[in-house]
């Protein structure tokens, strides 16, 4: 098929009002989410998955990339009016935003988070058109060694999500790890730890585990503090940004977002140290370098480019190798199974139509966020001002049906209470849940890839190391191993 | 905090290693190759479990005293704990009331209760929003994407 017909066939599937109407749904849930401080872009796109299962698989996974992509930029809400970032990534928005906010200019640092995380977007998704089929086209010639080393290298994303503690991080990963074995064995068809119950033997489900995992400690954390999230809002102010303001800034956006773009495409990485690190370039090369931290325009314009640089980015090699760049993609991945979909370099093969068609609607996305997220700004107020005592009973209720739904299976809302409780647990001892949904994800590929290819060469380890690809991977993982233990040692020695 | 979970992973390790696969992973006799059976996997990611225990339990011992708290503190830690012990309740209640229950009046009541545990101020709000939500989500699901909503045994929707 050449790139004209991919391209036909893919607006064939987008070009209609439901393509278009799901997009921009998926883009006001994830603004509203995003808005919410302790729903964020995560939890709004495990929410929202349930709802694309009656959806044509092409509408309901652009439902969630909306959602994804207005999560973002909505994070940057709360973190300028309350100083709560309302996503991770916008942890780096809050430095000159909020002190804009305090001065009375919110409307002006909301403004230019927009402007600049609509350019980012844009951006990212063209860097996500280019790459990621030259990617694709390349991983076609993997077999299974070649998948083991990949996934192996994949695993090290857990050093980026792992937060302030690597080996808490690394335990986390393995809970996950284990918990995937559940169910029957891969090759044998033996069971373990079914204890022999037919709702354990197919594992558990992947919907009720990140639902339970991100959704049901929240509640939990709600219970335990009703009182925790109170906050004080900030006034929009009548200040507006100005055309000459953006184009002021406009460099730190650009080197912003292809730092995003760059750290996005990397698996693990994620949005938050992207954010850090265009906003610390734009400190060093700009003129004004003093009011940084003070209320800077340019400081939200850069913060808020590195991290929407991402959003397309981490699709890259979810698309193209089946691995995905972070937890939020880590959910997507769970939409594309549940529509019978397997991401990776056969999906450029075999659903062509559907990857052009996500290209053509993350394209849209981009204008799409600039108008909601316009109107978002100014309609803020009913969005942050939902009573958390309300809301959290209505996820409750929400994640019950979500998990149902997926199986028609009360047995998966018993998991989902207990990996909520997990997921509490974990959070209480500051163990990150991302690398275990990363791990649970990755877990059966990497095992089912490692046991193929020892079949294939009736045991022997060599068939591991058997050409320049799995090299490549190999050597990728030593040096990750490498440069994270040398940054856990400089971390450990600056503490002590 | 460290420390804590050091060794509650050295004690999972070992149970995981000693009495979990042995008694609940089950493998095929004729197996000739280890890297084949399905202990295999299980058994590493036990030993893994184990040495990540162990370096907690070592970064643990070189932190001892560094007062890094386990959790936030709140004003009420014992309501606290007895509103966890509720939303357990809550939660296995929800479970096992709603086949015969069924799903829109669990979450009914779930609504509720969890309204009530977490002491809001707007209970007229949060009543009209329990009856509401239920039935919104029972319409959208049993009605447009077709999922068999369990309808339990008392009272059954249309």
């Amino acid at each position: 098929m050449s790139l004209i017909d991919s391209v036909m066939a893919g607006l064939a599937l987008v070009g209609n009002w439901e393509a278009f109407l799901s997009l921009a749904i998926g883009v006001v849930i994830g603004v509203v989410g995003g808005a919410i401080p302790g729903i964020s872009a995560t939890m709004a796109v495990a929410l929202a998955l349930p709802f694309t299962f009656p959806m044509q698989p092409i509408n309901g996974i652009l439902l969630l990339l909306g959602v994804y992509k207005g999560g973002i930029f909505g994070g940057s809400i709360p973190a300028i009016l309350i100083k709560t970032p309302g996503t991770p990534a916008s942890s780096a928005t809050i430095l000159d935003g909020h002190p804009l906010a305090e001065r009375g200019e919110a409307g002006r640092a909301l403004g230019m988070a927009l402007w600049a995380s609509c350019t980012a977007d844009f951006v990212s998704n063209l860097a996500l058109i280019f790459f990621a089929g030259f990617l694709a086209s390349f991983a076609l010639s993997f077999g299974p060694p070649e998948f083991f080393a990949l996934i192996l290298f994949s695993l090290t994303i857990i050093a980026g999500v792992s937060g302030e503690s690597l080996l808490r991080g690394a335990l986390s990963a393995l809970l996950g790890l284990l918990l995937a074995t559940i169910g029957l064995d891969l090759v044998y068809g033996t069971n373990r730890f079914t204890f022999g119950d037919p709702n354990l033997m197919g594992g558990l489900n992947f919907i009720a585990v990140l639902i339970g995992l991100f959704a049901i400690p929240e509640v939990i954390n709600m219970v335990w503090h009703p009182t925790g999230h109170m906050g004080k809002v900030q006034k929009l102010g009548s200040k507006w940004v100005t055309f000459a303001e953006y184009k002021r800034s406009f460099r730190s956006i650009i080197r912003g977002s292809f730092i995003g773009v760059f750290l996005g495409s990397i698996p693990g990485i994620g949005a938050a140290p992207a954010a850090f690190l265009s906003y610390s370039e734009a400190r060093r090369k700009s003129p004004n370098k003093a009011n940084f931290g003070k209320g800077e325009i340019e400081g939200v314009a850069a913060s808020e480019a590195g991290n929407n640089g991402v959003a397309g980015a981490t699709l890259i090699p979810l698309l193209a190798l089946g691995v995905p760049g972070d937890v939020i993609t880590a959910i997507i991945i769970g939409a594309f199974m549940v529509h019978g979909l397997q991401p990776g370099p056969m999906m450029f093969v075999l659903n062509v139509d559907i990857i052009y068609g996500l290209f053509i609607g993350l394209i849209l996305s981009s204008g799409i966020l600039f108008i909601v997220g316009g109107l978002a700004i100014r309609g803020f107020r009913p969005v942050a001002d939902i009573p958390k005592r309300i809301l959290m009973p209505m996820v409750l209720v929400l994640c019950i049906y979500g998990v149902f739904a997926v199986n028609n299976n009360i047995f998966d809302v018993g998991v989902m209470f207990v990996m909520g409780w997990v997921g509490f647990v974990m959070a209480r001892y500051h163990i990150p849940a991302a690398p275990f949904l990363i791990a649970f994800i990755l877990g059966p590929l990497l095992e089912d890839n490692f046991r193929q290819s020892m079949l294939m060469s009736g045991g022997s380890p060599d068939i591991l190391l058997r050409g320049p690809i799995t090299w490549f991977f190999w050597t990728l993982t030593v040096i990750a191993i490498v440069a994270i233990t040398r940054g856990t040692m400089r971390a450990a020695q600056s503490e002590g | 905090m460290q420390l804590q979970l050091g060794i509650g992973a050295i004690l999972a390790a070992l149970f995981l290693i000693l009495y979990a696969i042995p008694h609940w992973v089950s493998s095929p006799s004729n197996v000739r190759n280890i890297v084949l059976s399905p202990l295999f996997w299980p058994y590493i990611l036990g030993g893994l479990t184990g040495l990540i225990g162990l370096a907690l339990v070592l970064t643990g011992r070189q932190r001892l005293g560094g007062g890094e708290p386990v959790n936030e503190p709140i004003d009420d830690p014992r309501q606290g704990i007895m509103r966890l012990a509720a939303m357990a309740v809550l939660m296995v209640a929800s479970f096992w009331v709603m086949p015969w229950l069924g799903m829109v009046w669990t979450s009914m009541l779930a609504f509720v209760a969890l309204a009530f545990l977490v002491r809001t101020r707007h209970p007229a709000t949060a009543f009209i929003c329990a009856i509401v939500v239920p039935l919104v989500l029972y319409a959208f699901f049993a009605h447009v994407a077709s999922v068999a909503i369990p309808q339990g045994e008392l009272v059954r929707l249309p």
